[in-house]
């Protein structure tokens, strides 16, 4: 008996076929699928398409890339918030993760769109090494902001936040 | 005439894809956000920098010959016109077209105009998550990049979460850990005497301190409940309080004689006083006031608050965040006002010099060379009773509930209980019996004597239940013996154990009772009826671990499962008198005169104050933000960490470092 496989259907309308194994590394997946497996249990050899609305396709390419290559991780218990603070980014996906800006901002919609908790973890984590140890400035160039703050608020806020500065 | 072609060409295409298009690029389907990011009219971010694009682009196609600008102007507006997937496909046929020097001037460009502020425009919940990833010096950077970014990093949810990484306990991402402060929540009057409790040095586990700390105004309105229940039955000398604000009740029961610091009390005034709700402060403001108190003391910053007027040496100490009570060899005890460093009262009474006490809310308990055990009503300064028993000094006494402590140079400890009358004798110690510390949870007292040896007493059948000594114990007399529970990880020795076990054995020995028996047989071998039963029963609330101070110079972190001492910490090159600590330090008294403050976690010293004292240092006192010391001149110097307020007495000192 050959492997399962659904076909996940991005938001313009391209196909993927994969197996059920790495589309179920989505919980909001494999809850559609168990429904949908109680909805009809005989007819298991009919082909499940999923729509994902949300996802384009080259997010939904890159996400289902890395669900390949954690198909048989163990991701540690999801409540345990110490020890899935404390992990640093798998190697791996650091590099995965080495996109440009968009897309890993349409990774991280993605994965908590589709419920992919260790990919939210991870994507979310490189966000906040990105904020890490970085002046204001430095912080506004990383990520094009405008600094909306009068010269007085400006002032005001950098006094209140002055009792951070040195350990 | 090709002009006319290419219109041709340009306007049906326009046609027929503008009124789709609207102008503005929108994703296929439907998308989270129907504007792409950077087209989204409610970021701000990327306006500024494509006006001024606009403009350069505007100034440069100015320039050209008008039929070139019509020509490149048809290039933009069908691009401009074209759906998503076809202007990936005109992108891809310039990319094809273009030279490497454009494409690197692409490249350039592009990674200028990729950026997202993700922070500002995920949605609210992952920023959240991220931000709770930062640490406390990147979050208040953060802070500072705008307006959406400040509301952000400052929200109460990202510093809760900081709070709890890091009050109470080391945390285990960074190694850094912040003081509870009792003593801050005791000047908003919520405070029901903690002083206790801090001298079991209880050091809670992680989830009892979320409860803890973590919901402070929760517990706080909890302690609230508890002070009242306990003042209304009791009403000795204050009025029956009923439905009356915490801050009255405070003030007025606890010590009528006191007031209550000016800078809290004004505050608290302003709150009505029916409301039952006490007000709360931003989580980042806890933080950052424990992160302060952390830094004066890892850097050393504090001003001294010096106690003055015994005629003779000091011999024990204790204090909470109002008053200092003190005993001497004057044979008097004096209570001082934190504040003014004033006596508030001398207690006089006791014939020789005053050895030990301690005190709660109501009462005070001192121990005296002369042989006998008093009780004092804290409030009033009279004497309730006095227990004699002992045949000679008493040198150490410890209180819970209704059971009282005592050792003596008699070499026995008793227990003696005030509301039955009754006393047991506890007989092992084979000299004089030093300190005696109870341990709540587990119904044991641990006493430290000049045998050199621990000892653990279970007070509910009085059978001593394990004795610490052995080769790597105490050469010198022990001063001091005090419980800990300790769940960081703790640096010990190398080698501490002699026996030399691969940790393979070691770890054997301490889950299976039977050999751990075996461990401990040279430290039991002395004692009638220890019996495994007992040891069983109990094990699970004992202490984790055992600090003791010794005359031969050491301080000593022993092991209470496996009775091995697992640390020595050196440093001080006389006898130790006293020792104190909590979650994160130690603080030790010696003869030499110095204090020394150490990291509970590693056992290193931090930092040796000398100078501060002329005589041997007898007795210290450990608080989160404070540690007091009085020595054999009759001198009690408080070395504050605390945010050291102005309007405080500090006898003339400037913060030192």
């Amino acid at each position: 008996m050959s492997e399962a496989t659904v076909t996940l259907i991005s938001s313009d309308k391209q196909k993927f076929q994969v197996s059920k194994k790495v589309a179920e590394k989505s919980v909001l997946i494999k809850n559609l699928i168990s429904d949908m497996n109680q909805d009809d249990d005989d007819d298991d050899e009919e082909e499940m398409n999923i729509p994902v609305p949300n996802v384009r396709a080259a997010v939904l390419q890159k996400v289902i890339e890395w669900a390949e290559h954690h198909k048989d991780t163990n991701f540690p218990d999801v409540d345990d918030e110490d020890t899935r603070k404390s992990t640093p980014v798998d190697e791996w996906d650091k590099k995965f993760l080495e996109v440009d800006q968009e897309m890993l901002y349409e990774i991280i919609l993605a994965a908590n769109y589709m419920n992919i908790r260790p990919l939210l973890d991870a994507g979310c984590k490189i966000v906040a090494e990105m904020i890490r140890g970085k002046s204001p400035d430095e912080i506004r160039k990383i990520f094009n902001i405008d600094n909306d703050f009068t010269p007085e608020e400006e002032a005001a806020i950098k006094r209140e936040n002055e009792w951070a500065e040195d350990r | 005439m090709k002009q006319d072609d290419d219109d041709d060409l340009v306007r049906p295409f326009l046609t027929k894809h503008i009124p789709v298009a609207n102008n503005t690029q929108r994703l296929n389907g439907p998308a989270i956000h129907s504007y792409c990011y950077r087209h989204n009219p409610d970021i701000k971010c990327n306006k500024d920098a494509d006006q001024q694009r606009m403009c350069s682009i505007q100034t440069s196609i100015d320039k050209l010959p008008s039929s070139d600008q019509k020509a490149i102007s048809n290039v933009w507006s069908v691009f401009s016109a074209a759906p998503n997937s076809q202007r990936i496909l005109i992108l891809q046929g310039i990319l094809s077209q273009c030279c490497f020097h454009q494409l690197s001037f692409l490249s350039s460009e592009v990674k200028e105009l990729v950026k997202i502020d993700f922070i500002g425009t995920l949605p609210v919940e992952l920023s959240l998550k991220i931000l709770c990833y930062l640490d406390c010096a990147s979050l208040c950077n953060a802070a500072q990049v705008s307006r959406t970014w400040k509301r952000l990093a400052d929200d109460d949810r990202v510093w809760h979460h900081l709070c709890k990484q890091h009050i109470d306990r080391k945390c285990p991402n960074c190694g850094w850990g912040l003081p509870l402060l009792y003593m801050k929540r005791a000047r908003s009057g919520k405070y029901s005497s903690k002083n206790h409790k801090d001298d079991k040095m209880k050091i809670t586990p992680v989830k009892e301190e979320e409860k803890g700390v973590g919901e402070e105004e929760e517990e706080e309105e909890e302690e609230e409940e508890d002070h009242q229940a306990k003042i209304t039955p009791v009403g000795t000398d204050a009025p029956v309080i009923t439905n009356v604000p915490s801050d009255i009740c405070s003030s007025s029961s606890k010590l009528p004689s006191l007031k209550r610091p000016a800078p809290n009390s004004s505050k608290d005034l302003i709150k009505p006083p029916v409301a039952k709700r006490p007000r709360t402060r931003p989580w980042k403001s806890v933080y950052s006031e424990r992160y302060k108190v952390e830094r004066n003391w890892r850097k050393g910053i504090f001003k001294i608050k010096r106690f003055e007027g015994h005629s003779d040496g000091i011999l024990c100490l204790q204090f909470n965040h109002k008053i200092l009570i003190t005993g001497s060899y004057d044979c008097t005890v004096k209570v001082w006002d934190l504040k003014t460093c004033k006596v508030i009262r001398t207690l006089v009474g006791h014939t020789r010099g005053v050895k030990t006490l301690v005190f709660d809310d109501k009462k005070v308990i001192t121990g005296s060379l002369d042989g006998t055990i008093m009780v004092w009503n804290l409030a009033t300064g009279t004497s309730l009773s006095t227990y004699r028993g002992h045949s000679d000094g008493i040198m150490s006494v410890d209180m819970l509930g209704k059971t009282i402590v005592s050792g003596s140079a008699d070499k026995t400890i008793k227990i003696w209980n005030v509301e039955t009358r009754t006393c047991h004798t506890l007989r092992g110690h084979t000299d004089w019996v030093n300190s005696v510390k109870i341990h709540g949870p587990s119904k044991t007292i641990i006493s430290a004597s000049d045998d050199c040896t621990i000892r653990i007493w279970s007070l509910e059948n009085n059978s001593c239940l394990k004795v610490f000594s052995g080769p790597n114990g105490h050469i010198g007399q022990v001063q001091c013996a005090l419980p800990l529970t300790i769940h960081d990880t703790i640096v010990e020795d190398e080698n501490s154990d002699e026996e030399t076990e691969s940790p393979e054995n070691r770890a054997a020995h301490n889950d299976t009772p039977r050999t751990n028996n075996v461990v401990a047989s040279t430290a039991i071998a002395s004692v009638e009826n220890s019996s495994n039963l007992v040891n069983s029963q109990i094990n699970g609330a004992l202490p984790s671990h055992i600090l003791s101070c010794g005359l031969d110079n050491q301080i000593k972190l022993w092991d209470v499962n496996s009775g091995r001492c697992i640390r020595t910490q050196f440093g001080h090159v006389e006898g130790v008198w006293s020792v104190s600590a909590d979650t994160f330090r130690i603080v030790s008294g010696s003869h030499d005169k110095l204090v020394k403050v150490w990291d509970l976690q590693s056992g290193k010293c931090i930092h040796t104050f000398g100078g501060q004292h002329k005589a041997s240092v007898s007795c210290v006192k450990l608080t989160d933000s404070r540690f007091a010391a009085g020595d054999e001149s009759g001198m009690v110097k408080m070395y504050c960490f605390d945010d050291l307020e102005d309007d405080e007495v500090w006898m003339g000192n400037e913060p030192q470092s």
